[in-house]
């Protein structure tokens, strides 16, 4: 990216993380008058406030939607922060559980689950020094692929760990699939598959189709030369 | 805990004065100060036991506040409340001197227990 595109994502960055903070004040508010609510009805008798079970129930689904909000807007809050610097140190695991959750929806909506692989408790966190905004990019780019051949039901699994010295992502796709060699086709013929070769060439990686599961493998050097 | 002065300092008017009519429910004596200049005016006029605070505020903002608390008054235990969803404005803070910190949205119950935590742990 040129200087002026740097510009454009940190402060693109830059707004989205004051709106996210804005919002959590708006939950805060919502909690905290919810709360009140629920505390004005736990001391008052049921003959003053009627259909208190019916009230007290809408209180705790305001509550979930709350903490659902709060879960997404920290999310969204650590991934608008991820453009502050053009390069910068990162936990992979963690890079990917924060993309994870911010594209439940686009896989809610081809009906797809989307989970992480826990990482192995014995083995160290896996840190790379890299275009952090462009690791997300490589992330959604390999699920916008898997996207592509998925059927309703089935299930992304991403998984982080060193293979042959390099960090590696691994996707596995799940559930209904085209036999190894169609899946292997139908992606690598997919724009999605294109957008993210480019993009692990950007991060000086690579992407390539697992020729045994039905999958893909991201691998990102340690240290990105600038 | 029960009559505890407690001092609730955040911009976010509606956010503060609904916490503090929640804590008055419980039974503690909640005052509001919608920015740090007017927190430390009620601090100077009548000390309360206990201050909330939040980091972020426009003007004076939560750690200038407590860095003038720690100054002036330092018996008075301070709790920050954050808003971003990194723990570093917290860090700084207890570095600085405060008790402890609690993330936005805060859970009350949450909040009373640390409330105690502070008053017993002062001498």
């Amino acid at each position: 990216m040129n200087k002026c595109e740097d510009k454009e994502v940190a402060f693109f960055g830059k707004i989205t993380a004051g709106i996210t903070h804005e919002l959590k004040n708006v939950l805060a508010i919502i909690r905290e008058s919810s709360g009140l609510m629920g505390d004005i009805i736990s001391i008052s008798p049921e003959a003053i406030i009627k259909h208190q079970e019916k009230i007290q129930n809408s209180i705790v689904r305001i509550k979930d939607q709350i903490e659902r909000g709060v879960n997404l807007t920290d999310r969204l809050n650590r991934f608008a922060h991820s453009t502050d610097e053009t390069l910068s140190k990162i936990d992979l695991q963690e890079t990917t559980e924060q993309l994870v959750i911010l594209a439940q929806r686009f896989a809610r909506l081809k009906h797809v689950v989307l989970k992480t692989v826990p990482p192995d408790q014995e083995a160290p966190p896996v840190t790379l020094v890299t275009r952090h905004v462009q690791i997300h990019m490589a992330l959604f780019a390999s699920l916008e692929c898997c996207f592509t051949v998925m059927s309703a039901g089935g299930e992304i699994n991403i998984g982080i760990r060193k293979l042959e010295g390099k960090n590696a992502v691994h996707v596995v796709c799940k559930g209904e699939l085209p036999v190894q060699t169609e899946f292997s086709r139908d992606i690598s013929e997919s724009k999605n598959w294109q957008d993210l070769q480019e993009i692990a060439a950007c991060l000086q990686g690579s992407a390539h189709l697992d020729e045994i599961e039905h999958g893909i493998v991201l691998s990102f050097p340690n240290e990105i030369s600038r | 805990m029960k009559n505890l002065k407690i001092l609730l300092v955040d911009d976010e008017e509606e956010f503060v004065t609904t916490l503090a009519e929640r804590l008055e429910l419980r039974g503690l004596q909640a005052r509001v100060a919608l920015n740090g200049e007017a927190a430390l005016q009620i601090i100077e006029a009548d000390t309360p036991e206990i201050v909330i605070l939040d980091v972020l505020m426009p003007g004076l903002g939560g750690l200038e506040v407590l860095r003038w608390i720690k100054a002036q008054q330092p018996q008075i235990p301070v709790i920050l409340l954050t808003g971003r969803g990194s723990t570093k404005e917290g860090i700084k803070g207890m570095e600085l001197g405060a008790f402890d910190y609690l993330m936005k949205p805060i859970n009350i119950e949450e909040l009373i227990k640390k409330i105690q935590e502070a008053i017993e742990s002062q001498p």
